[in-house]
């Protein structure tokens, strides 16, 4: 039940990587970064083939049968003791939080139990899973992080914190309602485009006010969202996964 | 019950789709320390100082003597008014004393009348400068609820130090209030007025309990 | 699109100036709330989770703690009545005050009065019913509905509330709000003289006391229970804690969490009628708890809603909310806690507010500030789930079995992604998905880079 606390997440050097269906898509660079950065950190990093997505887009809308059929995919790619890391905190959310609402009544839930609790956030995975306290070199730029709504509670907001403040020359700028939501959500940002585009709209309105250089997130979903909002309203904004930021940072 | 048929059905009804929709792995009552419901200011050492703390910060004035009391009532033009005939020889004859009208009657058809009302407290909470009223022991509900000013005589042995004490010290009374500062709204646009239905100024009126003797005569 | 979203239609239409003060209230209410619990307690979450398990034990032994409710509510003569919908529960206060002749009714604040319609119900049958609660007072005699659980009137401004007083003879226009507030004291404190009955919700009813706790800023309900012989609670069966001791629980967080207040200003402890000797007060009390949808709750898999207190922190806090307003719900309950509670209570009528779950970026900032710690995304969920488990189809979303075709074939995904490049070469605008679209009018879409990380990953060199 939902009052228990979080069961203890698995340690090793020998990890899975799951690069999320974006990254697959859209965004190379960060899955690129994401290898490396675990690898600096004495990672061994191995990437199933066969992965996809972990089916949040059909659980989000509802459709948990089809949400089901993915997860199940998943689950098997990713089979083992490994942990599995992930570069975004919502498909890490997925599978450490929502498979176990749709597998609830299910029989084979007890295999996303195990497989929700040997995944891992990035940043999570390196400060309290390989407990980390730094990271070393240094990425001189004034930087407005983004929390991604999946990573409440989570062990990644202050692992992100850990990290990117222990960087050489780089400055973390805060704004106005940081803990709002972007407004991307998945399909809602298609449904609801005026609540959605109004929200992520307001969360321009704040960081830009501050004039970063970058937005960095655990999540590229929402920083999709943002930049192609601050892109159609000309605006300019740029933006980099976290782990591009560690990448960058590191000492050649 | 009221004896109507229907009634009796809707309850074993209700019982029975309750029973029914238990689940097979109930939450247990969760064991707890009073100690963790204890906010920043709910250890006070000195309760009579962190009261005045407490009930001041919350807009509310606490007043020992009839001096201040008397020039508060005169500066905000509330002139007339209530005192419970038990506190009159504390307070009430004071400030007739000092040339303002004191009733120990409370009219409802004159409720208007009234501009301040003196009533007992029976307790009060230092964590929150809360005022503790009971029916017990408050004279008339409305002459502490009607007035623009309520004056609240409260015996500083009687002050709980929080909220999980207070509670403990519920006791048998029917009818227990908390007044935690003055009645307030902030409906319109936010904006924080005080004094809607209930008093705009709650005043505590601190005084031993020794010091209360026996009911005197009404005058107005 | 053709279809769209009625919340983001009302969004889309809600006056900019209407938008900006929900929007503001809201900000403010949330940064107080977060101010009252931090600087207070060293570990707020604790006490939220410690509510949540109180919450959740006495709604898994309700049919003990309601009966042992009754039994100390009718030992200290209190009249007890079931009701098991709304029409029941009306017609059954309706009859109450009937018996007693009791015509003039004056109202103090109270969300399940709201759900069951029941002014309108005792207006109809010739009764005068009167809010008392300042802000109620206006949507009366607006005929306008709330729009928080609060905050009732948060979207609506002075000049609005002005003209209306004007218009009910309440004083010449005047938008101060200190003027409004005062006229408002006038008028209504000649009315709870006059009254014969006053009708209240509850906030807490203690199963070990049979205490009923009520809490209000302005001292309305104390007023509608001070100068008439007949007081009327109607409570929802949920409103029960188990024991006094766990009053210091809720009391400290419902205010906070409410309006950033340590406690409410005015909080009673009602165990009955009026004590013997008090002048003012009910001779005789009735409490009439309400089921209406909520034993069905219970036996579902959204059962946790019930521990909700009423608080409206998750309002305030929820983005969606602050865009579109309470009245976008089309019920009661607007915000988060609206969207799961109006489809569950609706029973039968489910498909009609199933869209309401859907209203969400499931960002999880209700939960987070949920005194009761309720995990209301996991049922927003569970409601799409149900929504689309009854085949009930919603505007605007894309179907999912395809992507699901897609996602679980990796050959033909890897593939698709590679393939897709193509899409690069064709002007995004010309794409006929009608999700890409609504994404595009919006926003611009990165390019289309899938299969480089895989071909990276194959034929790098491993450092
Ligand atoms: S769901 Fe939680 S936050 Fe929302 S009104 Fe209820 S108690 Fe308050």
């Amino acid at each position: 039940m939902s009052l228990a606390a979080a069961p203890t997440k698995p340690v090793s050097h020998r990890v899975l990587l799951m690069a999320t269906c974006l990254c697959d898509a859209f965004f190379p660079e960060a899955a690129q970064a994401t290898v490396q950065v675990l690898e600096s950190a004495g990672c061994e990093v191995l990437f199933p083939q066969d992965q996809t997505c972990c089916g949040q887009p059909a659980f989000n809308s509802g459709d948990f049968s089809a949400s089901r059929r993915v997860a199940r995919h998943t689950e098997t790619v990713f089979a083992g003791e490994l942990p599995v890391i992930v570069p975004s905190g919502s498909c890490a959310a997925m599978h450490m939080h929502g498979n176990a609402i749709q597998f609830e009544r299910e029989p084979d839930a007890a295999r996303f139990d195990d497989l929700g609790r040997r995944t891992w956030e990035l940043c999570d995975f390196l400060v309290h899973g390989l407990g980390l306290t730094s990271w070393p070199g240094s990425f001189p730029h004034r930087i407005a992080l983004h929390h991604s709504c999946h990573t409440r509670g989570s062990g990644t907001r202050s692992a992100m914190q850990t990290l990117l403040e222990s960087i050489d020359g780089l400055t973390l700028v805060p704004f106005a309602q940081e803990d709002q939501c972007c407004g991307f959500g998945g399909t809602f940002s298609v449904s609801f485009p005026h609540v959605s585009g109004s929200m992520g709209t307001l969360k321009l309105d704040h960081a830009l006010k501050e004039t970063p250089e970058f937005m960095t997130s655990a999540d590229l979903s929402c920083l999709m969202h943002l930049s192609g909002l601050a892109d159609r309203q000309n605006r300019p904004f740029k933006i980099l996964h976290v782990a591009q930021i560690l990448l960058a940072s590191l000492p050649r | 019950m009221d004896g109507h048929p229907e009634e009796a059905m809707n309850r074993n009804d209700l019982f029975q789709k309750l029973r029914a929709s238990a689940p097979a792995s109930p939450e247990p009552y969760p064991d707890y320390d009073d100690a963790m419901l204890l906010s920043r200011t709910g250890h006070p050492t000195d309760l009579e100082a962190s009261f005045r703390q407490q009930f001041t910060s919350i807009n509310g004035y606490a007043f020992d003597s009839p001096g201040p009391l008397i020039s508060l009532l005169r500066a905000t033009a509330n002139t007339r008014g209530y005192c419970d005939p038990a506190l009159f020889p504390i307070l009430g004859q004071p400030l007739a004393d000092a040339g303002l009208e004191v009733s120990t009657l409370y009219h409802r058809s004159r409720y208007d009348d009234y501009q301040f009302g003196i009533t007992r407290a029976s307790g009060a909470i230092a964590e929150t400068g809360t005022l503790i009223l009971t029916d017990e022991q408050t004279s008339d509900r409305l002459a502490a609820l009607s007035p623009w000013v309520h004056v609240a005589v409260l015996d500083p042995a009687t002050i709980a130090p929080s909220i999980p004490e207070a509670i403990k010290r519920f006791g048998s009374s029917v009818n227990i209030i908390w007044v935690t500062g003055p009645s307030r709204t902030a409906d319109v646009e936010g904006i924080l007025i005080e004094g809607v239905h209930g008093p705009g100024v709650q005043v505590a009126y601190l005084s031993p309990v020794l010091s209360w003797t026996a009911p005197a005569s009404p005058s107005f | 699109m053709s279809a769209r979203q009625p919340i983001d239609q009302f969004a889309a239409s809600l006056p900019g100036d209407r938008r900006s003060s929900v929007l503001g209230s809201c900000q403010a209410a949330t940064s107080k709330r977060l101010t009252a619990l931090a600087d207070d307690f060293a570990h707020a979450d604790d006490l939220r989770r410690l509510a949540a398990r109180i919450k959740q034990h006495t709604l898994d032994h309700l049919d003990t703690y309601l009966e042992a409710a009754t039994a100390r509510l009718e030992e200290q003569g209190v009249k007890v009545h079931f009701a098991s919908e709304a029409e029941e529960a009306r017609s059954l206060i309706h009859q109450i005050l009937a018996e007693r002749g009791a015509k003039r009714i004056v109202k103090a604040k109270s969300m399940v009065t709201e759900e069951i319609h029941l002014n309108d119900y005792l207006i109809d049958r010739g009764l005068e019913c009167l809010e008392t609660d300042l802000g109620e007072f206006i949507i009366q005699i607006d005929g306008d509905i709330p729009s928080h659980i609060i905050r009732p009137i948060t979207h609506k401004n002075r000049r609005e509330i002005a003209q209306s007083f004007e218009r009910e003879g309440l004083g010449a226009y005047n938008d101060d709000p200190e003027v409004i507030t005062r006229r408002a004291r006038v008028h209504l404190r000649d009315r709870y003289m006059k009254s014969q009955a006053g009708i209240t919700g509850a906030n807490f009813v203690c199963a070990d006391s049979g205490r009923i706790v009520l809490v209000t800023n302005e001292g309305n309900s104390r007023f509608s229970m001070a100068p008439n012989p007949l007081h009327i609670a109607v409570v929802g069966i949920e409103k029960i804690i188990p024991r006094d001791r766990d009053l210091g629980v809720f009391l400290n967080l419902l205010a906070r969490s409410a309006t950033g207040q340590r406690l409410t200003v005015y909080t009673e402890f009602l165990r009955g009628p009026k004590a013997p000797g008090q002048p003012s007060g009910p001779e005789e009390m009735h409490v009439v708890f309400l089921d209406n949808g909520r034993s069905r709750i219970l036996g579902s898999d959204c059962r946790e809603i019930l521990r909700c207190i009423r608080c409206g922190a998750c309002q305030n806090v929820c983005p969606v909310y602050r865009q579109a307003s309470g009245h976008a719900y089309r019920s009661t309950y607007g915000g988060p806690i609206g969207a799961v509670l109006t489809p569950l209570l609706a029973g039968d009528d489910f498909a009609a507010f199933a869209d309401l779950p859907k209203a969400s970026s499931l960002c999880g900032a209700c939960r987070e500030v949920c005194p009761v710690d309720i995990p209301i995304p996991d049922m927003l969920l569970k409601l799409r789930h149900q929504a689309h488990d009854a085949g009930i189809r919603s505007p605007g979303a894309p179907p999912m079995a395809p992507f699901a075709e897609l996602a679980t074939r990796p050959v033909i995904w890897r593939g698709a992604m590679t393939l897709s490049r193509a899409a690069n070469l064709v002007p995004t605008q010309l794409l006929p998905v009608p999700a890409l679209q609504s994404w595009l009018k919006l926003r611009t879409l990165p390019h289309w880079r899938g299969g480089e990380f895989r071909q990276w990953m194959a034929t790098r060199k491993k450092p």
